[in-house]
Parts: structure tokens; C-alpha cells; sequence
């Protein structure tokens, strides 16, 4: 194991993830209320419920894990969930589960969320400015790719963090064209699409976690 | 309001499940957790062919799994799909290296968790998809609409596709057979009475004595239209002639006729729908080279038939009429 701390380890995203996990579970409720106003209120659940799933298995894995292994545990609990956004979370840390299976440096972490978000795309049938998950992803992974010769990632995590936010409150002048939302229109206007303010959480939960240590 | 026979609504397919299994032991086995059925002896060396769905449309897919047909079936809760992890496990499950055919109903939800699934099995398996999507009543010029449902070809496809993968057939073979298919296939069904959610208890809609809903699909939504009943001959002609006019059939063709109960139709309703699906046909010179009659692609508790017809060549006739050993169909 490398103890150099610029690469990002299976503890890490372990605790990453743990941190994305208690974020939901305290917040769940704002999630629960944004999908409300703009679809079906199912939202919240679904994701706190798969993270709450995740949470033993992440829990469980050793510090000698690599990065995959931690992603895996948070898809398929996600993949195991119903609704449309659950199993196309699960799919985008699917595929960071499928990652190198070493280390990740800043430039290997942005690659992997660039494969990650272009299979949501396709498979969701979306892109950014329809109001969804990606509109917070893409800015995430643009933020992530724009210093390819830095190498510590959670200096990249944390610019991703910015723009996920960045990304997700832009979507509180949407209309959503895809998804749920799509079925409300307008009503859905100056409501943050909560799929991506999940991805906004998840990118600053990696912050919350330097602060634990 | 109609009732279920259950023990409780979260249990409801499990349970389902397992008495499936406890009548056919040697012809199925059901895995737990997450929760999909299998052939009880695997195949080796073969394309493995997954399908599944929402429940409530038994014998589809869970009896349709064995010796000529599935070798994996995935039933989520009823009218839902099932999940994407429920999906990849059972088509890790009985891929033995020759690859793995899907066959997915055209519904949103099914599609995107099949497609997720297969997405993210092929780092280590060969995957390919074959969306079903027949039914009539729900073509629509709109592009950015879900496309035609998936009903009962979906029948004809399994079996096909199960034939062919039989001999040992590629995955991409499999595949082509089964779009084809598809493309020479369209159904229409009506209903005469609704049918009712175990989960709800209630009604999705209601029909006057001397009326028919025309156009339904498998999950209890309407049609395209209530319309006044009539005698057999006329509901079947109603049928039949836009599926002909689809279809582009003409005299001398050779078709198989799938004339399905949606779940409370009588056997003897139909024997009648069959006999009639045939006559009207040898109006219009058109073969039934062959026939099945049953409820196989049921939607819960509906009364009322689908038909499906299917333009065939000489290799889908041979393939149709090959070997099928599963807990709802045999031959």
C-alpha cells in the first residue's frame, strides 16, 4: 500500500461514501421535498434507502481495499433500487467500480467519472440542461479534468464540488425535458432538481470527510 | 372490489415463486436475494437467454423457463419492474461463456434496468439486447414517445430465440432471430372487464354490461377505445383485420396465430377466439401454419384476449416446433 496521500485509496472512498451516506440520511428530507414539487416524492427514499444498504458492506471493507471495491458496494445497493434515478446511480458508481484497480491519482479519478457520466447520459437518454442528475455530474467531471497534470485528488474533488453545486442550483431554472419532472413542466421551474443535488452532496462529502480526519 | 388469494402484499411474488418451484422441482430452481429463477440443470455451452418483468403477467416470464426457452427469469413486484442488480445476478448466473440474450417488454422501466444491467456486465460478459415491442394499439408517430408496448410476442420471441439458442447458435444469431421476429410480429387485445390491484384493491376501470374496451395492454391501463361488445366472430374480426393490414400479409402466407387469455378468460372463450382467429384468416387466404391457444402473458385478473400474429419462414416453423420443456409450455 502507498502511503502517499495525493492518490485516492479503497479507505478513502470508503469514507467518501460513508460521508455521502450520513449527508443523505440527514438531509433525506430535502430531497424527499424537492421531488415533491417537481415529481413524484419517491427520491429521497429510494437513495437514503440504498445508501442505508451500502452502509454495512462499506463498513466492512478493509483499509487494504482499493477504489473499486467501495464504489462497488454503493452500486449495487443502488442498482437494487427502484425508481429511474436509483438504478442510474447505481450505474454511474458502476461503472467507477470499474476503474484501475490501484490508487487513483486526480487525472485517473477525472477519467473514471468521465466514463461514469457518459454512461449515464446514454442510458438515461440525457444531457446536461434537461434538468437531471448530469447537470450537476458533467460540471463535476469538466471541474475534475481541467488540471490533468495535478495530482492529488481531493484538491480535484473539491473544485468538482464547487461546480456540482454550481451545476445543480442551475437546474433551479430548468425545464426538465427528461424524467419525472418532465411530467410537471413549468410547475418544476425554480425547484432544484434533487438527483443533482444528491450528486452536488456527494462531491462535498469528500471534503466533509478531511474534516473528520 | 375483487379479492387475492395472499398471505401479504410484500410476500405476494416470493411466495409465488416457491410454489412455482415446488411443482416443477425438476424443471426450475428459485434463487433468494436477490430474488430470480433459473433452470433447475444449467445449460452449458449455449447462449443463455434472461427475460423478466413486472409480475402479475404469469405463466410470463417465470413459467417460461427450461429446456428450449429461458434459462434465467426475473420477476419484479407486480407491474414493476425488477431491478437492474436483480437482472445482472441472474445473467451472471447462467452465463457459461457463450454469452447472454436479453428479451425485454418495451416498458421504460424494464428497458433502462436491462440495459444498465447489460451495460454493466460487459467488462466480463457478452451481452445483447432484443427490445419486444408488438402491441398495435400503441404506435405512435411521436418520436420521442416510449414506442409500442411489449405483449404477447414476447411469447413467440422466447421460444425462437430458445430454439435456436438450443443448437448453438451465437449470441449475435440469436439476437437478429429474435429482432426478426419481432419486426414480423404485432398484437391487439381487448378487455371485457378490468382488472384489479392486489396492492390497491382497486378497479383500474370500469365497463358498462354491452361494452369492450378496445386496444389494452398487459397492465390494466385502457385502450384506445370502449366500444359496443359483439359475438365472437365480430370481436376477433375487429382484431385480425388491422394486425393483417400491419403485418402486410397476404393470400398464401403463413402465419402462427397466439390467441392469449389476459388472466380470467375461460378456456372455452378461448377454443371459440381460436376458431375464429383461423376462419377470419382463411378469409383472407392466410395460413395458420400453427396455432397456440392459453393465458400466457396474463395482465393479473383481466377478462378479455389478445391475438398476436406472426408472419413465418420454414426455419421459424422448424424452430417454433422444436422441443420445449417448461413449467407453462411443453412439447
Amino acid at each position: 500500500m502507498t502511503t502517499d496521500d495525493t492518490r485516492l485509496t479503497g479507505a478513502d472512498a470508503r469514507a467518501w461514501l460513508l460521508a455521502y451516506a450520513d449527508r443523505v440520511r440527514r438531509d433525506v428530507d430535502e430531497l424527499t421535498d424537492l421531488d415533491r414539487r417537481a415529481g413524484d416524492g419517491d427520491f429521497g427514499w429510494n437513495i437514503a434507502t440504498a445508501l442505508d444498504r451500502a452502509r454495512p458492506t462499506l463498513t466492512d471493507i478493509p483499509d487494504t481495499a482499493l477504489p473499486p471495491d467501495a464504489f462497488r458496494a454503493a452500486s449495487d445497493a443502488h442498482l437494487g433500487a427502484g425508481g429511474t434515478s436509483g438504478p442510474l446511480f447505481g450505474l454511474w458508481f458502476g461503472r467507477l467500480a470499474q476503474g484501475p484497480g490501484e490508487p487513483w491519482s486526480g487525472p485517473a479519478l477525472a477519467h473514471a467519472f468521465q466514463s461514469a457520466v457518459q454512461a449515464v447520459c446514454r442510458l438515461g437518454n440525457t444531457d446536461v440542461g434537461q434538468k437531471t442528475m448530469v447537470d450537476a455530474m458533467v460540471p463535476a467531471v469538466k471541474a475534475l479534468e481541467a488540471e490533468p497534470l495535478a495530482p492529488a485528488w481531493r484538491g480535484a474533488v473539491a473544485r468538482a464540488a464547487r461546480a456540482a453545486a454550481d451545476g445543480a442550483e442551475a437546474t433551479r431554472d430548468m425545464l426538465a425535458r427528461r424524467g419525472r419532472a418532465s411530467y410537471v413542466g413549468e410547475h418544476a421551474r425554480g425547484v432544484v432538481d434533487p438527483g443533482a443535488l444528491a450528486v452536488a452532496w456527494f462531491f462535498q462529502a469528500a471534503a466533509d470527510t478531511r474534516a473528520a480526519a | 372490489m375483487s379479492r387475492y388469494v395472499l398471505n401479504d402484499r410484500d410476500t405476494f411474488v416470493r411466495q409465488a415463486v416457491e410454489g412455482l418451484e415446488a411443482a416443477h422441482p425438476g424443471l426450475v430452481r428459485m434463487h433468494d436475494d436477490p430474488l430470480f429463477v433459473t433452470r433447475r440443470v444449467p445449460a452449458r455451452g449455449k447462449v443463455a437467454l434472461v427475460s423478466g418483468g413486472g409480475s402479475g403477467h404469469e405463466p410470463l416470464h417465470t413459467g417460461l423457463v427450461g429446456t428450449g426457452m429461458l434459462d434465467a427469469a426475473v420477476p419484479g413486484a407486480v407491474f414493476t419492474s425488477p431491478t437492474a442488480l436483480q437482472v445482472r445476478e441472474a445473467a451472471q448466473a447462467v452465463d457459461t461463456g457463450a454469452g447472454v440474450v436479453m428479451i425485454v417488454k418495451n416498458y421504460t422501466g424494464d428497458v433502462l434496468n436491462f440495459r444498465i444491467a447489460a451495460e454493466l456486465l460487459e467488462d466480463r460478459h457478452r451481452v445483447e439486447v432484443v427490445i419486444v415491442d408488438d402491441d398495435l394499439a400503441t404506435t405512435s408517430e411521436d418520436e420521442s414517445a416510449p414506442g409500442r408496448r411489449g405483449t404477447a410476442a414476447v411469447l413467440a420471441v422466447e421460444k425462437i430465440c430458445g430454439a435456436v439458442a438450443e443448437t448453438g447458435a451465437p449470441a449475435d444469431r440469436v439476437r437478429d432471430l429474435g429482432r426478426e421476429v419481432v419486426a414480423r410480429s404485432a398484437t391487439l387485445g381487448l378487455a371485457l372487464e378490468a382488472c384489479t390491484n392486489p396492492m390497491t384493491g382497486t378497479r383500474s376501470f370500469d365497463l358498462g354490461p354491452d361494452q369492450i374496451e378496445f386496444g389494452v395492454g398487459i397492465h390494466g391501463e385502457r385502450g384506445i377505445g370502449t366500444r359496443a361488445s359483439g359475438t365472437a366472430a365480430e370481436l376477433v374480426e375487429s382484431l385480425v383485420r388491422p394486425l393483417v393490414e400491419h403485418l402486410g400479409l397476404r393470400r398464401g402466407d403463413e402465419v402462427l396465430a397466439i390467441v392469449n387469455g389476459l388472466g380470467a378468460t375461460h378456456s372455452l372463450e378461448l377454443g371459440v377466439v381460436l376458431r375464429e382467429v383461423r376462419r377470419s384468416l382463411a378469409g383472407s387466404g392466410i395460413a395458420p401454419a400453427r396455432s397456440l391457444s392459453g393465458s400466457f402473458v396474463t395482465s393479473l385478473d383481466m377478462r378479455g384476449f389478445s391475438v398476436t400474429l406472426t408472419a413465418l419462414t420454414e426455419d421459424l416453423i422448424e424452430l417454433w416446433d422444436a422441443p420445449v420443456r417448461t413449467p407453462a409450455l411443453t412439447w
